[in-house]
């Protein structure tokens, strides 16, 4: 299986006094796909934000592709693929001039192809030179997914992907994700409960954030019935 | 790295023609400043060079603050700043884009306040307006070097507008004192070897804002 691509031990994250996580173990291999499952509030984005560097933990370590994400390299940011819960995309460019820009700061080779190929593949290829502000909430959502995984990334942070998609788009989405775990990538995906069944098609390795941590959700108890585990 | 410069510039310039909102203020801004000045000492007089330097000096630094301001609204929207921070990006690159944009709106906003004082203070157009033109452009680029790092700093502030006038005042002391005094000596016929000592304290004043930009932007923005 090799050497994790992402891995967290002993991790806890506090702001001010309250604690957000807690003595978080995680592990995630490349070509794996972890869903973390929790209510609102639970934590999931700070995880998340933890994972990329944008949030410093209290005490524990992160590593992912072998580095702190806070002290990434230039290069080592271009290995990941994030989408938070803001779209990241400007409101007054272009579909097409956001996923071009984001192609050239990346690195991406013929920018401009590449960025029109990928409009297409999320379905928004009558929305291409609509600017981002025009767009429908799925819509963005859509384009956002497509930004974190224009230059193929090996490790995707996925901030609720499916949030605001429709049951085609949420298909769609599983597709892609499920495209990049085949190449090899390792993903990250948040999700609250009640999240389509769609998503275990991508077979996920459950976690429920509750209590501060992690739990795993045993795929026995997930064989429980379609998706009935989440409700536990 | 050229590469990711050239795309965050045409990147806020396409979004600065698109709402066109910075430009229209500076000019706004300037047009308001020489009125006042023009009502306050009247059409006529024989100090008309150093009030148009001055009207001049006086628009691009209260222009300064929003423009930096401005500039950096487009980041906050959705969250792009998140963005460019999480990408590949050297952000002395991000830093050095935001200037030059700040820095070419407020060239244009410049040039247009210094046509307004020809027309508002019947100056004589000659080679002495021209002379003008490098001092302008090194008292630009350093307000903008400085403005882009205070922004940058005062931008998640509640109080940010505020903090960010506190913050910036006593920094363009330095500029103002030189760019004013270059100006009024060149429009009263000085050449412009003659005008070096504050020509030197200009370029040292945007040396400094822009290393420490690009230094410390970094640290800014995470």
């Amino acid at each position: 299986m090799g050497n994790p691509v992402v891995e967290v031990s002993d991790l806890s994250v506090l702001f001010g006094l309250k604690v957000v996580l807690y003595r978080v173990e995680f592990k995630l291999y490349p070509g794996q796909v972890a869903l973390i499952v929790g209510a609102n509030g639970s934590g999931k984005s700070t995880f998340v934000h933890t994972l990329c560097g944008l949030t410093t933990p209290r005490s524990g370590t992160v590593r992912v592709l072998g580095t702190d994400p806070r002290k990434f390299s230039r290069s080592e940011r271009r290995r990941i693929g994030v989408m938070l819960h803001k779209s990241m995309l400007y409101s007054k460019l272009t579909a097409q001039e956001n996923l071009e820009l984001y192609a050239r700061l990346y690195g991406v080779s013929e920018p401009q192809q590449r960025a029109f190929r990928w409009i297409e593949r999320v379905g928004l290829r009558s929305a291409a030179e609509l600017m981002v502000h025009q767009l429908s909430r799925g819509m963005e959502q859509r384009l956002a997914l497509a930004r974190a995984l224009l230059a193929e990334p090996e490790v995707v942070l996925l901030d609720e992907p499916f949030a605001a998609l429709d049951e085609d788009g949420v298909n769609l989405a599983c597709e892609l994700l499920k495209e990049a775990r085949d190449r090899g990538a390792a993903l990250v995906l948040t999700s609250h409960e009640g999240s389509s069944p769609f998503i275990g098609a991508i077979e996920p390795l459950v976690f429920r954030l509750t209590q501060y941590r992690l739990h795993p959700v045993e795929r026995e108890n997930r064989r429980r019935g379609p998706w009935r585990w989440m409700l536990t | 790295m050229l590469a990711n410069f050239g795309a965050l510039v045409r990147k806020d310039l396409i979004l600065e023609l698109r709402s066109g909102r910075l430009f229209l203020e500076l000019v706004t801004l300037s047009l308001l400043i020489l009125v006042v000045l023009l009502i306050a000492y009247g059409p006529s007089g024989s100090r008309h060079g150093a009030f148009a330097a001055a009207a001049v000096w006086v628009a691009m630094v209260f222009s300064a603050l929003p423009a930096s301001r401005l500039a950096l609204a487009a980041e906050g929207d959705n969250d792009c700043i998140k963005g460019l921070i999480l990408s590949p990006v050297d952000p002395a690159t991000v830093y050095a884009a935001k200037t030059s944009v700040v820095a070419l709106s407020m060239t244009a906003g410049a040039m247009i306040t210094l046509a307004l004082s020809i027309l508002l203070f019947n100056l004589e157009l000659s080679m002495r307006l021209a002379r003008l033109i490098p001092v302008l452009l090194l008292g630009t680029v350093g307000l903008a070097a400085l403005g882009t790092l205070l922004g940058t700093m005062t931008m998640r502030l509640e109080l940010g507008d505020v903090m960010l006038a506190l913050l910036g005042t006593p920094l363009y002391v330095p500029a103002l004192i030189a760019g004013i005094s270059a100006s009024i000596d060149l429009l009263n016929g000085a050449s412009l070897w003659a005008c070096g000592p504050p020509l030197k304290v200009l370029l040292a004043w945007d040396l400094l804002f822009g290393t420490c930009g690009c230094l410390l932007y970094e640290y800014l923005v995470s």
